[in-house]
């Protein structure tokens, strides 16, 4: 099993008092499965797949990511875990933008001690199309380009598990279709797992599996 | 525009900006709190010399003169006294104090004032008790380090030349004992008569002979002034009022607090750079709701007016809080300058010092918010429909604008600095600091980039960093450098000096002067010498004399007084006393400008002299005039056949005037003697040529030369401390810099969290970065002081360069070390935070 979610709870402080983001969500995925998240704006998708890469803490219940208990790791092993299981895709790219886009895409090479980061990095830009704009600030790329960018640097090490959170949210359809297609190639070819947050109906379509979510809570888990 | 709204909103949008707010507030605060420390200084020490300016002088009028007054001055006097004038003769020298038996020996500095002293002002003295009681029968009042030295207590004996005195009482303090920021040796009082059986006043000793002159009330100062300069012609015989007192003393307090408060208004100036940079950001921040706000109908005048009235409304508060700091301060400011003023200084929080003070701080933080504020302006409505355009096309103008800030900036440096050459002087090292600090930071910024990225992660983080657009490299590099600049500069004008007046830097320089050798000693002394330091001292003729006349002009006080008028500064070289010499050869160290040395059979045929350079310039003497000297009453003429460049850093005997052999023969001469002895032999060679000799004033070149070190210190501790609000102010700008910077930072951090980086990775970035900045700063800072320095030991203080790496080294050290804690400080708080809320966020 890649992801084990039981009764996840969250609740963030808003306007002075708590507003409850995930209610008691639990569900499953399997390795080399691709699973897209549904629901809309406000239903606690981003926050479900935040949680996941241990990007902040539940209020309560567990989540295990290829065997290891994500809840119980301390600051420096969750490093460690984001770095060699997960890779993430934001709808807002987040690139760093002092950097150019090969060296966003080395950072997680040069983290994990890579020899020759800036190679391969550039071979990851090559496998993404961008063999041409390494040299390139994060400024001076499209949208769509820069997504690709985020794409490459996410799956650099190779992670076995890929989340991606609204990857075409910020782009036009047509550019939407190319960065799903290679989304779902790069997960093919590696045998990873993708978990997916869109409210793309056709996005969702494509994937193996949907999740929905409302108010917090999976409203459906059936398999499509 | 309507004021009401302007202020209203003002209020309302100034809840947003606390952050930037308070840089500003911090800048102005600190800059104005050094403005009003050294303002409170400087019109506390022109008060009390005002106030205490009979004391300071000794009477209403001082009659001063390096021989006994004429008789024409005697006359005039002894009217006064008719008339009702209190009349007290004081006479000064230096001598040498000797315990009784086989003790040591102190250089000391001797008043014998008669009944009467001192006629304003309070002599304190332990015992409390009128000084003529405590100075009868041999009785001496002495300050207690002499005690100390010589390890006696009072009613012990001491002795002084030929006679021998109880010490009766310690001086506490002495109302006119102001002649010279350092002393030679502590005071001893004693009475007049005691003076005369001393010995230590024979022909050749160098006695100031005072009389001070308290006036009825109802007689003028200045008018009695006018009469005795009218009765006296004699232009040796110094005439002065109270209220020009001590002008050497006023001037060096005047220009003591003019540098300092131009060192309070660089403070000031580097804050109105992060002034500057927080509503630069401030404004940022508020691009969308300016936006908003013209969309909604807003005038643009009212905008402009929001934001002035908010930073106008943050500067004064700031300016209040730092005049309080400022008034804080300065008693420190006035310990560091306690032991160069003879008297309490009270602190002076003059009202005019503050609103000075304040003005200052509103006036800059008006200057630096000017360009900031033109954004303001140029924000277009539309933006409201589309945020995601870089609202950074609203960078206007060029440098057009600026000009007027830097026509304000001119106009206050003026004002603090009150001449146009000081102001042209600070304005043009500014100008030169601030170019060559913001092309280092520039130069930084482009190795940054143009380095081959290479190693750490931390590395390239860092570096990159460096280019974060808003250009915050550049502000903390020159206001960090600033900083360190003045406090580089200072230490390394200290270390010069320092080496100057280090007596064992000094190769060859002697251990001793030994002055009033008489002629009938000369043998005996020499001898003397030459036993207890393996080697014959150097043995130099001296006459004592007056210039009288050039050119068979003869030199009066209306002559003087008119130079005086025209503000000239060399009047002193026309009514100074002179040492003259006689030499067969040139003397070492000399260099002829013009002219030449004088043959044997020149000097045979008659009197010629030698007038060292800038003594000629200024009493427009060159080869072929003609100079008379009063020699004890005798008029010696002689003419000028070379001109001399001397040497007056080096320790040896140096005379402005050299006569040719044989011209002052039969003038009264005594000997000056120089002896270089091992450190440690130093108070035994002393004791024993004060034993045999006791009318020989011996002069301890390393005390002395401490003497000057210790007053040298005090100055620098002062300025240091006006410094360190600059570096305050500094360190601001950085926090302010890096807040600016906060959500940028924030955001690369968590990105780089979730691409699986460790806080330690992310610190290391941090700390490269502020590392570099601190560096960069402390190079440039360190590299500017040198050149700083140089200049001013090459051009102000006329004395060698050396170079000591020490300062630089530490002040590179300590610019890091301060960015790196203080950078953390403002960041540490990111490196805790959860990434999601963050990208969440954005």
């Amino acid at each position: 099993m890649m992801i084990r979610v039981r009764d996840l709870v969250m609740r963030l402080p808003s306007g002075g008092r708590f507003v409850t983001i995930l209610d008691g969500v639990s569900l499953a995925v399997t390795a080399g499965e691709v699973v897209a998240v549904t629901g809309p704006s406000g239903s606690g998708k981003s926050t479900l797949l935040g949680l996941i890469a241990g990007l902040d803490t539940p209020s309560a219940g567990s989540i295990t990511v290829d065997g290891v208990e994500v809840t119980g790791l301390g600051e420096t092993e969750l490093a460690r875990f984001r770095r060699r299981t997960i890779g993430f895709v934001f709808q807002s790219y987040h690139l760093i933008p002092t950097l150019t886009a090969a060296e966003n895409v080395a950072v997680p090479l040069e983290l994990a001690g890579t020899p020759e980061p800036l190679t391969a990095a550039r071979r990851r830009l090559a496998e993404v199309g961008l063999a041409e704009r390494g040299h390139h600030y994060p400024a001076q790329l499209s949208g769509g380009e820069q997504q690709r960018v985020a794409i490459a640097r996410a799956v650099a090490l190779a992670p076995p598990l890929l989340l991606a959170d609204e990857p075409t949210g910020n782009l036009d359809s047509a550019t939407g279709t190319q960065i799903i297609d290679l989304l779902l190639a790069l997960n093919r070819e590696r045998g990873s797992t993708l978990l997916l947050v869109t409210h793309d109906v056709a996005l969702a379509g494509r994937a193996g599996r949907a999740i929905a979510l409302r108010d917090g809570r999976v409203v459906n888990g059936h398999h499509a | 525009m309507r004021p009401g709204v302007a202020l209203r909103l003002a209020w309302r949008q100034a809840r947003g900006g606390r952050r930037s707010l308070g840089a500003v507030f911090a800048c102005v605060a600190l800059g104005v709190g050094a403005l009003v420390a050294v303002g409170t200084l400087g019109a506390g020490l022109e008060a009390t010399l005002g106030r205490e300016a009979k004391a300071l002088l000794g009477g209403d009028l001082e009659l001063r003169a390096a021989r006994p007054l004429p008789p024409e001055a005697e006359t005039a006097v002894d009217r006064f006294r008719r008339e009702g004038a209190r009349v007290v003769g004081v006479r000064e020298l230096v001598g040498m104090a000797r315990g009784e038996g086989a003790g040591g020996s102190v250089l000391v500095e001797l008043k014998a004032p008669e009944a009467g002293y001192p006629l304003y002002g309070r002599l304190a003295t332990t015992p409390a008790a009128p000084l003529a009681s405590l100075l009868e029968g041999d009785g001496a009042v002495v300050q207690q380090e002499l005690l100390d030295r010589l390890g006696v207590a009072p009613g012990d004996r001491i002795r002084l030349g030929e006679v021998t005195l109880t010490v009766r009482g310690v001086v506490e303090a002495e109302p006119d004992r102001t002649a010279s920021l350092v002393s030679l040796g502590p005071r001893v009082f004693l009475a007049p008569d005691a003076l005369t059986r001393s010995g230590l006043v024979t022909f050749g000793s160098r006695v100031r002979h005072r009389v001070l002159i308290g006036l009825p009330p109802g007689v003028a100062a200045g008018e009695t002034r006018a009469a005795l300069a009218r009765a006296l012609v004699d232009p040796g015989v110094r005439v002065a009022t109270y209220d020009e007192a001590q002008p050497g003393l006023r001037r060096f307090f005047v220009q003591l607090t003019t540098y300092l408060g131009l060192v309070g208004l660089a403070s000031l100036l580097v804050g109105g750079i992060g002034v500057a940079a927080s509503v630069s950001a401030f404004v940022a921040r508020q691009v969308p709701a300016i936006a908003a706000l013209k969309a909604l109908g807003a005038e643009t005048p009212t905008l402009v007016a929001v934001f002035v009235i908010q930073t106008q409304a943050v500067a004064l508060a700031a300016s209040l809080v730092g005049a309080a700091l400022g008034v804080a301060v300065q008693p420190l400011l006035a310990a560091a300058l306690a032991g160069l003023v003879p008297f309490a200084l009270e602190p002076q929080v003059q009202p005019a010092t503050l609103a000075r003070a304040v003005a200052m701080g509103l006036t800059v933080t008006l200057l630096c918010t000017w360009a900031p504020l033109a954004a303001v302006r140029a924000v277009p409505p539309w933006l409201i429909l589309r945020r995601d355009v870089d609202p950074d096309a609203r960078a206007a103008g060029g440098w057009l604008p600026l000009v007027p800030v830097g026509l304000g900036i001119a106009a206050l440096v003026l004002w603090q600095a009150g001449s146009l050459k000081t102001a042209g002087i600070f304005l043009g090292a500014s100008l030169a600091a601030l170019l060559g600090l913001l092309a280092l930071a520039r130069g930084l910024v482009l190795v940054a980039r143009r380095l081959p990225r290479a190693r750490g992660l931390a590395w390239r983080h860092g570096l990159a960093a460096l280019q974060r657009p808003g250009g915050h490299a550049s502000r903390v590099v020159v206001a960090l450098g600033v900083a360190v600049m003045l406090l580089v500069t200072i230490a390394l004008l200290q270390s010069v000096l320092g080496r100057q007046i280090d007596h064992e830097q000094q190769r060859g320089a002697p251990s001793f002067f030994f002055l009033d050798v008489q002629p009938d000693q000369r043998e005996p002394f020499a001898r003397l010498v030459e036993r207890a330091a393996g080697a014959p001292p150097a043995l130099t003729p001296v006459v004592r004399a007056r210039l009288a006349a050039l050119g068979g002009e003869r030199l009066t006080r209306e002559m003087i007084d008119r130079r005086r008028a025209r503000g000239e500064e060399g009047w002193w070289y026309f009514t100074r006393e002179y040492v003259l010499t006689w030499a067969e050869e040139l003397p070492a160290g000399n260099v002829l400008v013009r002219g030449r040395w004088w043959t044997a059979a020149e000097a045979a045929a008659g009197a010629r002299v030698s007038v060292e350079e800038v003594a000629a310039r200024h009493l427009g003497l060159d080869v072929g005039s003609r100079a008379t000297f009063d020699v004890q009453g005798v008029p010696i003429e002689a003419e000028v056949t070379s001109i001399r460049r001397v040497d007056w850093q080096s320790l040896t005997t140096n005379f402005f005037v050299i006569f040719s052999p044989g011209a002052l023969a039969g003038a009264p001469a005594t000997w000056v003697a120089t002896a270089r002895v091992p450190a440690a032999a130093e108070p035994a060679l002393q004791n024993a040529v004060v034993a045999a000799f006791p009318n020989v004033t011996a002069i301890p070149v390393r005390d002395v030369l401490e003497r000057v070190g210790v007053v040298l210190g005090e100055i620098a501790v002062a300025v240091r401390l006006v410094a360190l609000f600059t570096l305050g102010t500094g360190l601001v700008v950085l926090a302010g810099a890096l807040a600016a910077t906060r959500s940028q930072r924030l955001y690369e951090s968590v990105v780089l969290r979730t691409l699986g980086a460790t806080r330690g990775v992310v610190a290391r970035g941090f700390a490269v970065e502020y590392g570099l900045l601190g560096a960069a700063a402390g190079l440039g800072g360190g590299a500017l002081a040198t050149a700083l320095a140089w200049i001013v030991v090459r051009w102000v203080l006329d004395a060698p360069w050396s170079f000591d790496p020490a300062p630089l080294v530490l002040g590179v050290a300590v610019t890091i070390g301060l960015a790196l804690m203080v950078g953390f400080l403002v960041t540490f708080r990111l490196l805790g935070q959860k990434p999601l809320p963050v990208l969440r966020r954005e």
